[in-house]
């Protein structure tokens, strides 16, 4: 039987590790709590050391956190309404519009056209930004002028999509911290009118403990299907992911992995799990 | 004192302590879990923690209290002057002429904060530029050139440039009437050693008198590898760092491992996406913030 003075120390080593790759807090003792009850009362076998024991149950716990909401883009693009509708969310400069940019180029290739739309009708140089990407996409860009109604813009990205025959309209939203009710409220209500196929949450690998605030308080506000988690290029340990899929319970689809139209890759739970516990 | 409001569950752990003139060590363990809590949640780098939880053990197990000074408040003020010794004090920014470079990881907040900056430095009777140098984010230029009329600042770009050096050594030359110019780069992060050599490029044009590092509130452990790398880059080191998004619920702990990298002092808090929610940055408030007050 695991010796549970030697197993405890084991536990507490694995919490700091996940700590330090910015998994949060509570999630990372949930997770070796979880670890705890797997372990405990389980016979040791020959050859192998509590540590490994418990990394492979870690491992686990990890993978089973992650690998959560079977969903697939694509498919869901092809269940959804026609033309599909997907909306972006997240907090501020997380890489929303640049992951937009992104899709269409990995739509295209998957044979589906799109057409964005820039909900952003906030921040400065929101529609250069986008205009400017559909052009170098060589895609539509609808956009109304600063201040306007950002559900009417993806509304209007509708129209156009069914007037053309476009597959899939890709809906950007201005950033918005959680704390902000007025913008909080402004995204519930684009959710309520576009009521779009997929919602997809963006936030980047570098953030830290704040990610489950931010994922639990948009996930209120507009239910998420889905993650992408940017900036896995930065060189972080990306532990943003296990916080955001355990308290969203919905996958991680993509990884931005860089700043070009082709730095987007599917997410691997099984990768990450074993990155996390150092393999 | 600050520390007098501590966040709740620190606060507990300190009440128990409350009439006790001795503290053993079971005592300060329970205090220190705490307060390692507090900091972790609060994004400060894991070995900054150790190091402080460790000072902060045998500071209150060895130190004698002050006659009349309960274990309580001897804890309280050993944590206290323990966090304001990592924190810094606020950067000092002499109101004259001056260049500053801002830098940072992709989307950390940089172009909004150097219109926030310049407004700043105008409400100071001073005449400021923002210089836009990021020629690679689409809608760059006309980011900056609308956050610099919103502060009501000078503003210069080209928006057909692809040289951002050259842009940099124009833009100086083109707002040689300012007296606080700031040059904004692209975003970067440690690892793209291209981008980094081009910020390298950009120091040495603008030979800059304060180099500030823009960091997130949110960012996690990667801050201080990060700031490693910002600071060998620029030939004098970052001088700077300022916190945006602090209007969130993040706590900006990832700014001490920052501070303790580069020897750099925060300078600004920024405190929303307008161009006049910046402050100064106060250790005392912040480290308020650190403990989840
Ligand atoms: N290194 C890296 N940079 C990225 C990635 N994704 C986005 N970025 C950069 O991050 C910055 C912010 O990206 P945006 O797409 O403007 O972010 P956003 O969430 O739309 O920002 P707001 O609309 O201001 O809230 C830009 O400089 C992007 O080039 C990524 O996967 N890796
Ligand atoms: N709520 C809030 N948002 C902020 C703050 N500072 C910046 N932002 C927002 O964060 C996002 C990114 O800000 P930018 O100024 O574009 O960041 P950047 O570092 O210049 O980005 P790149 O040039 O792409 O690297 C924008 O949506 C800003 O409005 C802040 O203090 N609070
Ligand atoms: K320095
Ligand atoms: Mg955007
Ligand atoms: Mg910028």
């Amino acid at each position: 039987v695991v010796d549970e003075d030697d197993l405890a120390g084991h536990l507490d080593d694995l919490e700091f590790a996940l700590l330090a790759s910015d998994v949060e807090l509570s999630v990372a003792e949930r997770i070796i709590d979880r670890v705890e009850a797997t372990l405990l009362g389980e016979t040791r076998r020959r050859l192998s050391s509590t540590g490994d024991l418990a990394r492979d149950a870690l491992r686990e716990a990890l993978y089973d956190t992650l690998d959560v909401g079977d969903l697939d883009f694509i498919e869901a693009i092809e269940a959804g309404d026609d033309p599909a509708v997907v909306v972006f969310t997240g907090v501020n400069g997380v890489g929303k519009t640049t992951t937009i940019a992104k899709l269409v180029r990995y739509l295209d290739r998957a044979g589906y056209s799109s057409v964005v739309a820039n909900g952003d009708t906030f921040r400065a140089g929101a529609n250069e930004q986008l205009i400017e990407h559909a052009e170098a996409l060589d895609v539509e860009c609808i956009h109304h002028e600063q201040g306007s109604d950002p559900a009417a813009v993806i509304y209007d990205a509708v129209e156009y999509a069914d007037a053309h025959d476009v597959d899939v309209v890709l809906g950007d939203t201005a950033g918005r911290l959680h704390t902000s009710d007025d913008l909080m409220a402004q995204l519930e209500k684009i959710d309520r009118v576009v009521e779009p196929d997929l919602t997809l949450f963006v936030d980047e690998a570098v953030a830290g403990q704040d990610a489950v605030n931010r994922a639990r308080e948009f996930d209120d506000a507009a239910a998420i299907d889905g993650t992408v988690l940017t900036k896995a290029d930065a060189d972080a340990q990306g532990g943003a992911a296990i916080s955001i899929a355990q308290v969203t319970g919905r996958p991680i689809l993509f990884l931005g992995t860089g700043q070009g139209y082709d730095d987007l890759e599917a997410f691997d739970p099984e990768a990450m799990a074993d990155d996390l516990v150092g393999e | 004192m600050v520390l007098d409001d501590l966040g709740e569950s620190l606060r507990g752990t300190l009440d128990s302590l409350r009439g006790k003139s001795r503290i053993d060590e079971e005592d300060v363990d329970e205090v220190v879990t705490e307060i390692q809590r507090s900091l972790l949640q609060a994004d400060v780098d894991v070995g900054l923690v150790q190091d402080l939880s460790e000072a902060i053990r045998s500071r209150s197990l060895d130190e004698e209290p002050p006659a009349g000074t309960s274990a309580r408040d001897h804890v309280l003020r050993i944590v206290y002057e323990e966090l304001v010794d990592l924190v810094g004090d606020s950067m000092e920014l002499p109101l004259e002429e001056r260049t500053i470079v801002l830098a940072g990881l992709q989307g950390s907040g940089k172009t909004t904060t150097a219109a926030k900056m310049a407004w700043w430095f105008s409400t100071k009777g001073l005449r400021p530029a923002v210089i836009q140098t990021d020629t690679f984010r689409p809608g760059a230029y006309d980011q900056a050139e609308q956050m610099a009329e919103r502060a009501e600042v000078d503003f210069y770009g080209d928006p057909d440039g692809d040289d951002p050096v050259q842009i940099a050594r124009d833009g100086l030359e083109a707002t040689a009437d300012a007296e606080v110019q700031i040059v904004d780069t692209a975003g970067r992060h440690a690892l793209e050693d291209d981008l980094i050599e081009e910020l390298e490029a950009i120091d040495r044009a603008v030979d800059p008198d304060d180099t500030i590092l823009v960091l997130d509130a949110a960012i996690g452990q990667a801050a201080s590898d990060q700031a490693e790398e910002f600071d060998r880059a620029v030939a004098d080191g970052v001088d700077g760092v300022t916190i945006t998004k602090l209007d969130g619920t993040a706590k900006g702990g990832g700014a001490l491992a920052a501070v303790d990298q580069t020897d750099a002092e925060i300078a600004f808090l920024g405190t929303g996406e307008g161009v006049k929610d910046v402050e100064r940055f106060e250790p005392s408030g912040f480290v308020s913030r650190l403990l989840g007050m």
